[in-house]
């Protein structure tokens, strides 16, 4: 899809691009039609049709209303799945201090919709979480080690913070010494993080390691990851 | 079946009284649940405590984390103080363990008896405890000083009054 014609700006220049314009408008509304059920049911179309709106710069999801969300319920996904990620997030948040791996969160989203649902990938969960960030519901993504961690609880997590985070990706746990060497901190700072993370309940303290203490996130316990809420630790929830 | 551990009980981390009072709290709930499920799923009715400090339950040989005396002693007081245990000596060296409350086997025993029709009958504790009758209750092999706090409960709904005989104890269902 090229923009021919004459020179930039000149008044049918500009005449020239709405009209081609209003025309891909009315090609997009014909293609969204008649793949609204593709761009339901397959992840791999979703992430097309999104770059596709990109280019001519349209965001799908930038409002509840009209045309895109409506009609092609590009809108009723994203939403449904935005509910979804909450709940598993509010589900776990006792036992990790509101702080998640991208992949347990998507392994779980999987889990609850069933073998029958539709497929949803870590780029549907990831624009999804963009949004509940817009509507201001805490959330937010921490890049780590490669992938993400997902925030949905809005403990306040500066860069420092944040950096200690990616360090304790790699083993689950971190410790004063790594962050001086790794980071070139002073002590000081490093514990000061530390604490920061234990007083936000995202870390416990290990005092029994060889050596130092360790500081060990359970959103980075992977033996966590296939564990579902006992009925023991549900009961718990219960104020 | 063999036990299932709680995803906390590999958690180093657990194995060390948190310093923030919130998560500790969550580590006391966590590991009152684990004392009483181990001891539930096998059947245990009395801890010794230097020996449980040995066992598996606050001894994780695996990722090589013992949980300390103190923590420990925290754990049991806790489960004290919501019913679940009781000291059998002054020293504290020796508790009782009900994972189940006097209430609730009460209540569990109560039900068999309304289910088969047997109230204003009388029994010996051996036989609710031990009889063939009650080989599939989840009572049966119940111990008997267990067993007696349970039908005292009972006793103080006005639903039982245990009766002695010669050398042994009764209850009778009403």
């Amino acid at each position: 899809f090229q923009i021919r014609g004459v020179g930039p700006c000149s008044p049918l220049h500009l005449l020239n691009m709405s009209k081609q314009l209003e025309t891909f408008k009315t090609h997009l509304e014909e293609f969204a039609s008649k793949h609204k059920q593709e761009i339901r049911k397959s992840a791999q179309f979703r992430v097309q049709f999104q770059d596709m709106c990109a280019t001519i710069g349209v965001d799908p999801l930038a409002s509840g209303k009209g045309f895109w969300s409506e009609m092609l319920g590009v809108g009723d996904f994203y939403y449904e799945l935005g509910v979804q990620i909450i709940e598993v997030c509010l589900a776990l948040k006792h036992r990790n201090g509101g702080l998640i791996t991208l992949e347990e969160l998507h392994q779980r989203v999987l889990k609850g919709r069933g073998k029958f649902a539709q497929d949803v990938s870590q780029d549907d969960l990831t624009r999804a979480i963009k949004k509940l960030k817009s509507l201001g519901n805490g959330f937010s993504m921490i890049p780590v080690g490669g992938t993400y961690l997902v925030q949905s609880v809005p403990a306040e997590l500066n860069m420092d913070h944040t950096v200690v985070l990616q360090l304790a990706e790699k083993k689950g746990f971190v410790t004063v010494s790594e962050i001086r060497s790794s980071l070139t901190w002073e002590t000081e700072r490093a514990k000061h993080v530390l604490e920061h993370l234990l007083k936000e309940g995202l870390a416990w303290l290990d005092t029994q390691a060889a050596g130092e203490p360790q500081y060990w996130l359970p959103a980075l316990f992977s033996e966590l990851y296939s564990r579902d809420v006992s009925p023991e630790e549900a009961s718990q929830l219960m104020p | 079946m063999s036990f299932e551990w709680p995803w906390q009980y590999n958690f180093p981390p657990f194995f060390t009284l948190q310093p923030n009072a919130d998560t500790r709290q969550k580590q006391l709930v966590a590991w009152c649940s684990l004392v009483l499920t181990y001891c539930r799923h096998h059947k245990i009715y009395t801890l010794d405590v230097m020996e449980a400090q040995e066992s598996p339950i606050f001894n994780n040989k695996k990722i090589e984390r013992k949980l300390p005396t103190e923590a420990v002693q925290i754990i049991f007081e806790e489960l004290r103080k919501k019913g679940n245990l009781e000291w059998i000596d002054k020293n504290k060296s020796r508790c009782l363990i009900m994972w189940r409350r006097p209430e609730e086997w009460g209540k569990l025993i109560y039900q068999w008896v309304s289910k088969n029709g047997m109230t204003n009958s009388v029994f010996t504790l051996y036989e609710l405890s031990n009889g063939d009758d009650t080989a599939k209750e989840e009572f049966h092999g119940l111990e008997e000083w267990m067993l007696l706090k349970s039908l005292q409960a009972l006793q103080l709904e006005q639903k039982a009054e245990i009766i002695a005989f010669n050398d042994s104890k009764g209850v009778k269902f009403f």
